[in-house]
């Protein structure tokens, strides 16, 4: 019942917010210099030509009137076809947006367990140089440009070492492997193609390398202060003066009480990751959402910027969201 | 400054200090770069060297040349004005403006602030990088629009700092005396509240310029920042990124590892504000 209240009351603050980013995107964009309708016209267009292709894409309308056309499409699951390619948008958003996915979900995994794993070393090393070297690490970590680190991670291990697979796409294009889903490794794994897992597996190493070490600082400062607040409690010490067993008064104190604050965390990681994908995607040709997106921003390409602005709010708010319940019910004094 | 002098007087240890004291050293090591670099510099930033194209590393060229024939470190030199001062611009504009709407919206309160909150909110449910992305393709690529697209990011969050503290501090006693001697809304806004609620927004402000750092390069990165030939540390690894597959590293790898180490010094003194920050407590 706690957790149903809760989600309602954040719905009630969620869908304002929302309406809100659609609208500032939509009149954001429309702000941009550069005509979206010349960069597609042939240079021997004329003026009644231009018009013509205005009107085509609804341009000619006052901007009122072209937000409440959207809108009303996008509720149908209709977000405008590309000025650029000619294609709907959402067909072109469920085609790379499991790719992007697909990278952002390893990265993130990644991250959890490189944080959890040196937060909690440096908290039961705390002081000695164990401690010292993985908040160092992490400090580099979050200091590093993800694609100038993905460049030297290509550098070392692919034009020198030769180990990594060429930084072009997610899969060798020569296995002519059809995904079915979009996630490439989970299309694998149904099919039970093991060369295409293996292929898909390597290409994902270095990228995902890459956004894990750069977005694991925040959750592993989260993990080494908790732990060692549980570490000093009363409670705690009383626990091992009693002679608990190591291993429960791990479980059962420390990882129990360290991973309450990691949700709210991982919200503004995923928001870390996604910003880390546009770049991420471009070192490596990905093909995702980001590159996708980017094209659409270079291009002027409005429904596209609006397409990608809105899902990918959507998708932030909504992790924030679940991260906000999980957090309720790890911790029971959240109060609703 | 004064706290490190005062610590080696009363060898009282000062947490944070030394981190701190690190990351000074690199920043204020990047400015003395970007300051003098006419003077450090064999080769104008854009000068083209027609007898080396991707030259190697040498006694000519310290840090190599790029598929342009210029001078790398010459590049670096130079790109560090342009990279450290949006930076630092960016953070400045988002702490002044941030802190002045939190600050008059925390102590009006009422629908002003609920609307500034709401505001808030939706610039909020943009991803940092994202919106920044979109800002800046839309406002431009020049100097002023580049910070501005920046700072952007940063400010709710400032408004949101500055609002809680200047509300928790509003309610303590030497507001109410102040009220109580007769001054002005203005007065006590401005002379009591802004100084007393500053704090919080400069500890943060630091780890902030690190970031605006990496946005900007990032922007550059991908053909959004600061146009070419302008020399700037993430449009120089951008035309690198290509030579770097075949093995020419020293295009990308230097500056960004100048663009690595300037982060790393911001992130420094970020923690060590944060490790004093957290003793007051």
């Amino acid at each position: 019942m706690r957790v149903i209240a809760l989600i309602l009351k954040r719905l009630q603050r969620l869908i304002p917010v929302l309406i809100g980013v659609s609208v500032l995107c939509f009149a954001l964009i429309r702000v941009l210099p550069g005509d979206p309708i010349l960069s597609i016209v042939p240079e021997t267009a004329t003026a009644e030509d231009i018009q013509r292709m205005r009107v085509r894409y609804g341009l000619d309308k006052s901007i009122g009137t072209q937000y409440l056309d959207y809108m009303k499409g996008v509720l149908q699951g209709d977000f405008g076809t590309s000025i650029q390619t000619n294609r709907p948008v959402f067909e072109q958003i469920r085609e790379r947006l499991p790719r992007t996915l697909e990278l952002i979900g390893y990265g993130f995994l990644f991250a959890l367990i490189l944080s959890l794993f040196l937060g909690f070393l440096s908290a039961a090393k705390v002081g000695k140089s164990a401690d010292h070297t993985s908040r160092l690490v992490v400090l580099i970590g979050n200091s590093l440009p993800e694609f100038w680190f993905a460049l030297v991670l290509i550098l070392v291990f692919f034009g020198w070492l030769d180990w990594a697979p060429a930084p072009i796409g997610r899969i060798d294009s020569n296995l002519g492997f059809q995904p079915i889903t979009g996630f490439l490794t989970l299309d694998a794994l149904i099919t039970g193609n093991w060369q295409a897992y293996r292929s898909a597996f390597s290409h994902l190493i270095l990228p995902v390398i890459t956004l894990g070490i750069v977005g694991a600082a925040p959750m592993m400062r989260s993990v080494r202060a908790s732990a060692l607040e549980v570490m000093g409690s009363p409670g705690y010490r009383c626990a091992v003066a009693h002679g608990m067993k190591s291993g429960e008064l791990f479980w059962k104190y420390v990882f129990r009480e360290s991973i309450i604050p990691l949700p709210v965390l991982a919200g503004l990681i995923f928001g870390n990751l996604i910003g880390g994908s546009v770049l991420i995607e471009y070192v490596f040709s990905w093909q995702g959402f980001g590159q996708w997106a980017l094209r659409g921003l270079l291009l002027r390409d409005y429904p596209v910027i609006q397409g990608f602005v809105l899902v990918t709010a959507l998708f932030y708010v909504i992790i924030f969201l679940i991260a906000d319940i999980l957090q309720a019910v790890l911790d029971p004094r959240v109060r609703v | 400054m004064y706290q490190l002098g005062l610590s080696a007087i009363t060898r009282k240890k000062i947490p944070g200090e030394k981190l701190i004291l690190v990351g000074g050293l690199i920043i204020l090591l990047m400015l003395l770069i970007s300051i003098f670099a006419p003077w450090i510099t064999l080769w104008s930033p854009t000068e083209i060297d027609f007898s080396a194209f991707l030259a190697e590393p040498s006694s000519k060229h310290w840090f190599g040349t790029d598929g342009n024939g210029m001078d790398v470190w010459s590049r670096i030199a130079h790109g560090a004005r342009l990279d450290l001062s949006i930076g630092i611009a960016s953070v400045l504009i988002a702490v002044c403006l941030g802190g002045l709407i939190g600050a008059v919206v925390g102590y009006i309160g009422g629908w002003v602030e609920s609307i500034a909150m709401r505001f808030t909110d939706i610039l909020q449910a943009f991803p940092p990088f994202i919106l920044a992305l979109t800002v800046s393709a839309m406002f431009g690529r020049d100097f002023i629009h580049l910070v501005l697209a920046i700072g952007l990011v940063f400010t709710p969050a400032y408004i949101r700092l500055m609002r809680s503290e200047v509300r928790a501090v509003r309610e303590r006693m030497f507001i109410e005396a102040a009220e109580c001697a007769g001054n002005n809304m203005m007065r006590i806004l401005f002379r009591h509240l802004l100084p007393n609620s500053l704090r919080p927004l400069l500890v943060i402000a630091p780890l902030n310029c690190g970031w605006a750092m990496l946005t900007l390069a990032g922007l550059s990165f991908l053909g959004l920042g600061v146009p070419i030939p302008e020399a700037e540390w993430g449009s120089m690894i951008s035309t690198g990124a290509a030579d770097v597959v075949g093995g020419r590293w020293w295009t990308s790898v230097f500056p960004g590892l100048v663009l690595f180490l300037s982060v790393l010094g911001f992130n420094l003194i970020g923690e060590g504000f944060l490790e004093r920050s957290n003793q007051r407590q």
